[in-house]
């Protein structure tokens, strides 16, 4: 019975009783939803589910090759998550984060548009009491502007699956071909979740203003849901090699300057996806095996860094940049694990991001797109400059700040060391990773020259690091805001809107202040011939004289009818 | 107390100096298997003597300095939205 409810919704369901559970069983029981939920996943392939309702038919479990990693790697994430705030009391949090990976797992095994978009919704819902965890009136606005975005992201899907719905009749989950207002809007409904160039700002404005259990939570889903969107709905797009190749390059130049480090990783999160869109829009087997692959460890070392990071604002009240420094003898471990998903995301050999990132470069090599092959390791410099040196630096060691703290709590501590155990273990041991890709792979990562070519990369990148903290030529970190694409909406929007309101506004009253002195002058004229007519008694109010009007124009309508 | 963490920034630059020693070593072992190990490129340059070393050298300088450029037109003070 269970293995037939779709993966996912048993974790939503369970979600409810979490406020009457006491805590530490609590972590349990979340954990145990959370291996019921995988346990669905041994139904295999195929259609499962399908609800017939208002002459539809929803499919809500489905499951494929493609789904299959995805379902996975998403399962882990929301038992290291629980297992990271194993310390935390607050119920509504655990609800909100349980419910969430529920949503996004159930989303996975949608197999119509319509189910999708239940989903797709419910993930914005759940996740956005992550953000209003924080308490802050600051996290309170981001938390708004990112629901803004999420539930458009949602109605645009709607949209399009309700024109595909009049026009074929046909709302199944699988490729489009970009083309007619439908598949432009889901495509642009996808886009939002996956921060497509300037459709990216609740990304950066809102993920870092979550708690630091949150942020880890939000980093696993939401975006990668939109890959596996992409993957599924379409595959082999050439806009998204341009669409990819712009998110891996520009969000580097500005997590150079960010303060706030989880912000920078938040910059780093979108250069990540960047390389996944580019690989769906390449769209062969190798291609889309890169996009999985990468999806899936980027799930890992992301959430790992985000780890480390929230265990330092948990230690330490703060993360900016110009604040840290000098950690390393104070948080050893956390230090440790960090710069193991440094090394991971800047895909050092033996860590999981290089066995993931080989197979998209290479898509891209067999399918001769050049430029973007060079965009790309462009990109895999920045990459190591702010999540593989600039994270660990700032944070562990830079300059003395001075902070007296200790460790995280042994949870946190926990959830790290496996998710680093992760992401050398994949690293070393690829072919765990390439057996539940979507293709069959036939793929060797370490032959000697693309290692040498990696290590020469990274290496002499760090080499230009070290020459210009020498010449003190690497800029400082300043108590700053790097203003993105979320500044549209938040200054000029309302810089040109607000004016422009006030102008009709004024317009408005002008014209409201004409009209009344219009109605006035023509009761000032009813009233003086009411009190001298020119012939006859004087009336006795303005409604006679109204209704003594009207009779007569009726009269002369109806003789002209007549007539 | 005050002993160790006034100590603390020389440790620091000790744990710069052997990163950088490290660095270098790699470095050096790299320039050295250059004349040994074909390396496959997705184009003929690619193949060149040292080529990801001078790209990913260069790439990082470019990002760094185009990071200054932007921090004059986008850096705004912490309270900017506020």
């Amino acid at each position: 019975m269970i293995s037939h409810m779709p993966p996912g919704l048993i974790m939503i369901l369970a979600a409810f009783l979490l406020p009457v559970i006491p805590h530490v069983w609590r972590q349990i029981y979340m954990l145990g939803a959370i291996a019921l939920s995988a346990y669905g996943l041994f139904l295999g392939a195929g259609t499962h589910l399908v609800w017939a309702v208002l002459g539809l038919d929803l499919i809500l479990y489905q499951a494929d090759a493609l789904s299959l990693p995805f379902a996975i790697i998403f399962h882990l994430a929301a038992a290291l998550n629980v297992i990271y705030s194993w310390h935390d009391r607050d119920w509504q949090q655990h609800c909100a984060s349980l419910s969430y990976a529920g949503a996004a797992i159930a989303a996975l095994h949608a197999g119509d548009l319509v189910s999708l978009f239940v989903w797709w919704e419910a993930t914005a819902v759940t996740s956005v009491f992550l953000i209003l965890a924080s308490g802050t009136e600051r996290a309170r606005k981001a938390a708004m502007r990112y629901l803004l975005f999420q539930v458009t992201s949602g109605v645009l899907l709607l949209a399009g699956a309700a024109i595909l719905a009049s026009t074929s009749g046909d709302i199944r989950f699988t490729k489009m071909d970009l083309g007619d207002a439908a598949t432009w809007l889901i495509f642009i409904a996808f886009g939002i979740k996956a921060a497509f160039p300037f459709l990216n700002g609740w990304l950066q404005d809102a993920y870092p203003e979550a708690t630091p259990t949150g942020t880890v939570a939000l980093s696993a889903f939401t975006t990668k849901l939109a890959i596996y969107a992409l993957a599924r709905g379409f595959p082999g797009t050439d806009i998204l090699i341009w669409i990819g190749a712009a998110m891996t390059a520009l969000p580097v130049f500005f997590a150079v300057i960010e303060n706030d480090l989880r912000r920078v990783l938040a910059f780093s999160l979108n250069n990540q996806l960047g390389f996944m869109v580019v690989a769906v829009g390449i769209g062969t087997e190798l291609a889309l095996n890169g996009a999985v692959a990468h999806a899936f460890v980027h799930i890992i070392y992301k959430a790992l860094l985000f780890m480390s990071m929230g265990a330092v604002l948990h230690q330490v009240g703060t993360i900016k940049a110009s604040e840290l420094g000098g950690l390393y003898k104070k948080m050893p471990f956390t230090m440790v694990c960090c710069i193991i998903g440094a090394m991971s995301i800047s895909a050092f050999p033996l860590f999981s991001g290089f066995v993931a990132k080989s197979l998209t470069m290479s898509a891209l090599g067999d399918a001769g797109i050049i430029w973007a092959y060079f965009v790309l390791l462009f990109a895999s410099a920045g990459v190591l400059e702010h999540s593989g040196i600039k994270i660990p630096y700032f944070a562990f060691f830079a300059h003395d700040s001075k902070i007296e703290t200790g460790e995280a709590p042994i949870g946190m501590r926990v959830a790290m060391g496996i998710a680093a155990f992760l992401c050398v273990g994949i690293g070393v041991f690829p072919s765990l990773l390439y057996s539940i890709l979507p293709y069959a792979v036939d793929y060797h990562p370490y032959d000697a020259g693309h290692v040498t070519s990696q290590m020469q990369l990274l290496i002499f990148a760090m080499l230009a690091f070290v020459v210009l903290v020498r010449l003190k030529l690497y800029p400082p970190e300043i108590p700053s805001v790097v203003l993105n694409s979320d500044w549209f909406y938040r200054r000029l929007a309302p810089m040109v809107g607000l004016p422009l309101l006030r102008m009709v506004m004024l317009v408005w009253s002008g014209l409201l202040q004409q009209m009344r002195g219009l109605v006035n002058a023509i009761w000032d004229k009813l009233d003086r011939i009411m009190h001298s007519p020119l012939a006859g008694p004087t009336v006795s109010g303005r409604a006679v004289l109204i209704q003594a009007g009207l009779l007569t124009l009726l009269l002369l309508i109806a003789y002209a009818a007549a007539g | 107390m005050s002993t160790p963490s006034s100590k603390s920034p020389s440790d620091l630059q000790r744990l710069g100096g052997i990163f950088t020693k490290a660095l270098l070593g790699i470095a050096i072992v790299l320039f050295g298997l250059e004349f040994f190990i074909h390396r496959h490129g997705v184009v003929s340059a690619e193949e060149s003597f040292m080529f990801p070393a001078l790209y990913g050298f260069l790439a990082f300088l470019f990002i760094v300095q185009v990071g200054k450029w932007l921090r004059l037109m986008i850096m705004r003070k912490e309270d900017y939205y506020d």
